[in-house]
């Protein structure tokens, strides 16, 4: 909405806000010279925010207790997905009793607004948002995550392994 | 007749009627799994309670035959709570496993929870385990969990296709669907089964796991599999095709349809398509060609020819419209009547195996036979190998099939048709064949749309003529018969588009509403000014 402010007398005589805006200024430039600790910038390279647990940086898919992903290849993320990012295809498991599973699951991370609806639609706590955000890539980097990326990519060390397991699951006579 | 009252609705029906065929011929909604209108009554899943006026008890409506003055009521709360706890009891063994099951989105368990159900479960004991993925023969698959032992599928195979090869076996909890010792689910209208399954225990192997079913539309259509000609929806999206279905229609195939009519949507996806024009001349392919600028082309080239030397063959894989248009063409404009019927299985041509099944593997030979008849052409297919022979037919237009699986004969056919000096082929389908094609002739290729690309009518072999609508594009570049008929005689397409005010019908739109044109183009011009 645009406003149309009135010219007033008291408008056209600027300079104590001038002053008033110094004063802010060098109470910011004194507390930052004598007491480091306040400072609320960062040396950014080598320092790093930490953020939130909550925090919903670039997907990780879990794992089962053997390392195989627990994607079930539901659709449900794909479906709930407000960016169209996820692309999934399934096919059929030679296990009888995981029956589905994503042969490719793929991630356009540049299409992704990172809402987290993914996770909440996931029946089976398969895809998580995780920590890392820093992820740049130059023109003509793979910004399409593929399976593998997501759920084994070196800084997982070996997968995030999830909550719910197929075994816990049949024990429970689910 | 005899006068009942359903939910306040006064009908009369003829006597014999069930209560539940009443009730869903006057679209009223009732809760049920073991019924099906193409099937005897089973009255095993005890879901279409209703309550009579006088019975101290519900009663399933599936079972109860209508008597005179009968008062009937399945919306009262006594109807939902037995609804309710009948759905609890099917409930029991059920795995929670709707993420992995093809059913979900059109599963008639989750429709009834939504409906009537909303509970929490309250059996303590843990769910039977039963086989899961069991292999029931080339087309379907089992999961024995998820059944609910409606028997619809058992008694498909005994009433319907007389095959026998399902039954229940065992008792009680361990109660599962199987094949007999020894058969396998394998005869040509098991995918029925999977259609009339409730729940996800029967799956297509076909389909299995391709897609979710909310991913897609569905449109209804005639199959071209063969002359009988059955209604069916396919379900496609942006991919392209990916499952037919039957529809009902009681004068053509009734509820069911065949597991090789199934397969008409291979043909139609991209893979299987010509998507582009290519010309063959000078020993070398120029290929990636608009398909209309090749359809021109060779409208120059016919020009020149004598009537006696064009020759045009059809099969009987297209509309009657189409064949009325490129009939025409050839008759009055090019004068030459050396049209050609290209029959397909001569052999099996006439069979019927009694159910839906012909042995003519085309929608529309009838529809063929009666253009032809119209412009009284009576050359046979003699005369064609005889022209190509001796020379005497230099231009030859072929309308290929669009389905080649039913094509036996098409390799040596292509090796005919190629012996003509220009050899213009129509075709929907991608031909290798023709690709390798080394000889001196000249060859133009040019894109056909499929059944489903395409608004028209089949005449099936009962005489039935049946409209069909078009229900996507697959290859944008393809033509119609129609619009190559008018390209090959030189002519321009008109290409009509639909204003956007005649494609939909606004629904939410009062009668007396007035419209204001200039003031919907620019909301924001309007309310600049207002907060």
């Amino acid at each position: 909405m645009s406003v149309m402010k009135q010219k007033q007398d008291s408008n056209s005589w600027y300079f104590l806000d001038v002053l008033t805006g110094l004063r802010i200024t060098m109470k910011h430039l004194l507390t930052n010279l004598f007491n480091r600790k306040k400072m609320i910038t960062l040396n950014y390279p080598e320092e790093k925010y930490e953020y939130s647990p909550r925090f919903k940086g670039n997907h990780v898919l879990t794992v089962k207790k053997d390392g195989s992903i627990r994607c079930t290849a539901c659709m449900l993320c794909a479906t709930n997905c407000p960016a169209e990012c996820i692309t999934i295809k399934a096919s059929e498991h030679p296990d009888a009793q995981v029956e589905k599973y994503p042969i490719s699951y793929e991630i356009d991370i540049l299409r992704c607004v990172f809402c987290g609806f993914c996770e909440e639609a996931c029946p089976v706590d398969a895809v998580r948002l995780g920590p890392e955000w820093q992820t740049p890539g130059l023109n003509g980097a793979n910004f399409i995550y593929d399976i593998n990326h997501l759920a084994y990519r070196s800084n997982l060390k070996g997968g995030v392994q999830s909550i719910l397991d197929d075994q816990d699951r049949h024990k429970a006579g689910i | 007749m005899l006068k009942c009252t359903i939910n306040g609705v006064a009908l009369e029906v003829k006597p014999g009627t069930t209560i539940i065929q009443a009730m869903s011929e006057n679209s009223q909604k009732i809760a049920h799994y073991c019924w099906h209108p193409g099937l005897s009554i089973a009255g095993v899943c005890r879901l279409c309670m209703v309550e009579i006026q006088g019975n101290p008890r519900v009663q399933i409506a599936c079972n109860t035959t209508i008597t005179e003055g009968m008062v009937i009521n399945n919306t009262s709360d006594k109807v939902k709570e037995a609804v309710k706890w009948g759905l609890d009891f099917h409930l029991i063994n059920h795995p929670l496993d709707c993420p992995i099951c093809d059913q979900a989105g059109e599963c008639g368990l989750q429709d009834q929870y939504m409906e009537y159900g909303q509970y929490d479960s309250e059996m303590a004991e843990k769910k039977q385990k039963k086989h899961k993925v069991v292999d029931l023969g080339p087309t379907v698959v089992l999961d024995s969990e998820r059944c609910i032992l409606c028997s619809r599928c058992v008694r498909f195979t005994d009433e319907v296709s007389k095959t026998h090869e399902l039954g229940i076996f065992n008792r009680g909890d361990h109660a599962e669907i199987g094949t007999h010792a020894g058969k396998k689910l394998d005869n040509k209208y098991s995918l029925n089964t999977v259609d009339i399954c409730p729940v996800g225990a029967l799956t297509s192997k076909d389909f299995r796991f391709k897609q979710r079913v909310w991913y897609l539309k569905e449109s209804q259509t005639v199959c071209n599999g063969c002359s009988t000609g059955c209604n069916v929806k396919v379900h496609y999206n942006k991919e392209g095709l990916f499952r037919v279905k039957p529809v009902y229609n009681a004068e053509v195939n009734g509820h069911w349809m065949c597991d090789e009519g199934r397969d008409t949507y291979k043909f139609v996806n991209k893979e299987a398509r010509l998507l582009k024009g290519s010309k063959y001349s000078n020993k070398a392919w120029q290929i990636d060609l608009h398909s209309g600028a090749v359809a021109k082309e060779t409208a120059l080239n016919l020009k020149e020819a004598k009537p006696e030397e064009i020759g045009l063959v059809l099969t009987g894989q297209h509309t009657v419209e189409e064949y009325e248009a490129i009939v025409t063409a050839f008759v009055n404009f090019y004068k030459t009547k050396n049209i050609f019927h290209w029959i397909n299985n001569k052999d099996s041509f006439d069979t019927f195996d009694g159910l839906l099944l012909r042995g003519d593997k085309n929608p529309n030979t009838k529809g063929l036979l009666q253009t032809l008849d119209k412009y009284g052409i009576t050359s046979k297919w003699t005369d064609l190998e005889d022209g190509l022979k001796t020379k005497k037919i230099k231009y030859l237009v072929v309308a290929g099939p669009e389905n080649t699986f039913v094509y036996p004969d098409l390799q040596s056919k292509l090796q005919l048709f190629s012996q003509a000096e220009n050899f213009i082929f129509l075709s929907s389908a991608r031909m290798p064949a023709l690709e390798s094609y080394a000889g001196d002739n000249k060859i133009s290729l040019i894109p056909l749309k499929t059944y489903i690309e395409k608004d028209g009518t089949f005449i099936n072999a009962m005489g039935l003529a049946q409209k069909f609508k078009k229900a996507t594009t697959v290859v944008s570049e393809a033509l119609t018969l129609t619009e190559a008929a008018a390209l090959i005689t030189g002519q321009n397409i008109n290409i009509t588009e639909t204003p956007a005010e005649n494609l939909f019908i606004a629904t939410n739109k009062r009668p007396d509403q007035v419209q204001l044109e200039h003031r919907k183009k620019n909301e924001f011009v309007f309310n600049r000014g207002r907060l």
